[in-house]
């Protein structure tokens, strides 16, 4: 398997870029796929408070942290690493990715490279795609929806939706269903991953009090994203299964 | 499920074998149907007095907001719930799942119904329920329209392992001489039949502090008599079927039989 990197991104903020990252790594563990995360969102780090063991945070405008991510994928053993932007950081990192060669590197074939790029149901964030567009040779580049609230991603608009979304030729899209509000409130509470949450166990392993009904809603959300990275056959690519 | 054969008191204390010994399995009874007035806050009524006629408690859900008469009647037991809210959900659903052997019955609001069954579906309650000694019963309310066979189909196909009994109100959704050709539109279920009342005698029901398990105790003395005696022979047969529900349930479990 080729050292593997899935960058998940956004210009825009609030559009739920950490979130589809846990889903993601827990999507990952879930089917027995070693993970490092790297939490872009210097110094706090928000990725690295639900996935404490296996995320850093890094500041990926510096070059000791660029190195610590990509001069170790060839020798870490864990293959893949999921990589979680900061809000505005997207054109930024992929313009360090390209500096420093590895999207170069990514033509050559010596790395898969994913980008999961994550839209917001506004006109700013489907702005986006045209800017994200020179970067996306050789990679595997979906374009997620994240449903965080009722919203539409201008699909009423024929018009509108082809002017953005025509613009580019994405591996395909990701559609994130819309999780219960309260339910991510609660394991916003509990810090901890999704499916720690749903098994009903603290961040240390203990039995936890959470409701049923909530953990349901997150088990029936995690099944419905696990069924659109199933459906885009994102374990495949992993392991270039194409 | 066949506690009070001893004859004690819910209040009275266990002695140290029941200590032991773990609760019964508790019954999560969902009185339902997909259309209003076809006698689903009856039935939730009337299981909820029987669970009293013979000295044990309940815990009662009314999902109905805009008229939670089967609140009203059972207030320090039933409560009224909103199940469009989450925190309604997590009241109802969390609460049932407590394998403490109490009996649990939800009055289901029509305009609840789908939202309840989604949600159970989606959540895996059924399974969740069996892994907590907790067992869910569908009493679905049959009526005379063309959309209630179907509804009952969907339902039965979407909780195939749940048990439903076939409720039906003759008082409230009247089927007329066809009834049998007409159930037997419906999943070859069991049945439940709750009988017609003579509008009199349903009369005397209205009252909010009638409770029909202290009637069958010690019927009021200002009650009339002809009144008296028609309650209790509409109330008999109900409670037999109630009972012999149990008693086959009972049967079924009883892994001492060959």
């Amino acid at each position: 398997m080729k050292p593997a990197v899935i960058l998940v991104g956004a210009d825009k903020g609030g559009v739920g870029k950490t979130t589809v990252s846990r889903a993601l790594l827990d999507y990952l563990a879930a089917n027995n796929i070693l993970t490092r995360a790297f939490d872009t969102e210097f110094p706090r780090g928000t990725l690295k408070r639900f996935h404490g063991p296996i995320a850093e945070v890094v500041d990926i405008t510096q070059t000791s942290d660029q190195m610590r991510i990509l001069d170790t994928l060839n020798s870490a053993q864990i293959k893949v690493s999921v990589i979680d932007t900061r809000a505005g950081a997207l054109s930024a990192t992929l313009r360090a990715l390209r500096d420093v060669g590895f999207l170069e590197a990514v033509k050559s074939n010596d790395f898969t490279f994913t980008l999961l790029h994550v839209l917001g149901p506004s006109i700013a964030s489907l702005d986006e795609i045209a800017e994200t567009a020179p970067f996306i040779e050789g990679a595997n580049y979906f374009l997620v929806k994240n449903h965080i609230n009722a919203t539409t991603f201008f699909e009423w608009d024929p018009v509108t939706n082809r002017r953005y979304f025509e613009r580019v030729n994405p591996a395909g899209e990701i559609v994130i269903p819309k999780l219960d509000e309260m339910a991510y409130e609660q394991v916003e509470i509990a810090g901890v991953p999704f499916s720690t949450f749903v098994a009903n166990k603290t961040a240390e392993g203990d039995p936890a009090n959470s409701s049923f009904v909530l953990r349901g809603y997150v088990r029936t959300w995690q099944n419905k994203i696990a069924e659109e990275l199933r459906r885009v056959r994102l374990l495949d690519i992993l392991a270039q299964r194409t | 499920m066949l506690p009070g054969r001893d004859g004690r008191g819910p209040g009275d204390p266990p002695d140290d074998a029941e200590e032991a010994r773990p609760p019964p399995r508790s019954y999560v009874f969902i009185c339902c149907a997909p259309h209003g007035r076809v006698g689903v806050s009856t039935t939730a009524r009337l299981l909820s007095d029987y669970f009293l006629a013979s000295r044990r408690g309940f815990v009662g859900f009314d999902a109905d907001p805009h008229e939670p008469d089967y609140a009203q009647r059972f207030s320090g037991r039933a409560r009224n719930v909103d199940l469009n809210s989450t925190q309604g959900q997590i009241d109802v659903i969390d609460r049932l799942l407590v394998p403490d052997g109490e009996a649990k019955i939800i009055d289901l609001w029509s305009r609840s119904y789908d939202r309840f069954f989604t949600l159970i579906q989606d959540i895996g309650f059924v399974e969740e329920a069996r892994s907590q000694n907790v067992e869910p019963v569908i009493l679905f309310h049959a009526d005379p329209s063309q959309a209630s066979p179907s509804a009952a189909y969907q339902l039965a196909q979407a909780l195939p392992t749940v048990e439903t009994l076939l409720t039906y109100n003759e008082g409230a959704a009247p089927f007329g001489p066809q009834l049998q050709d007409k159930l037997a539109l419906y999943p070859p279920h069991r049945r439940l039949k709750i009988g017609a009342l003579d509008a009199l005698v349903g009369r005397a029901l209205q009252p909010l502090d009638l409770s029909l398990s202290y009637f069958l105790l010690d019927p009021p003395s200002e009650m009339s008599l002809v009144v008296r005696a028609g309650l209790k022979a509409w109330l008999t047969p109900i409670f037999a079927q109630f009972r012999a529900f149990e008693m086959r349930r009972a049967l079924e479990d009883a892994s001492w039989l060959i």
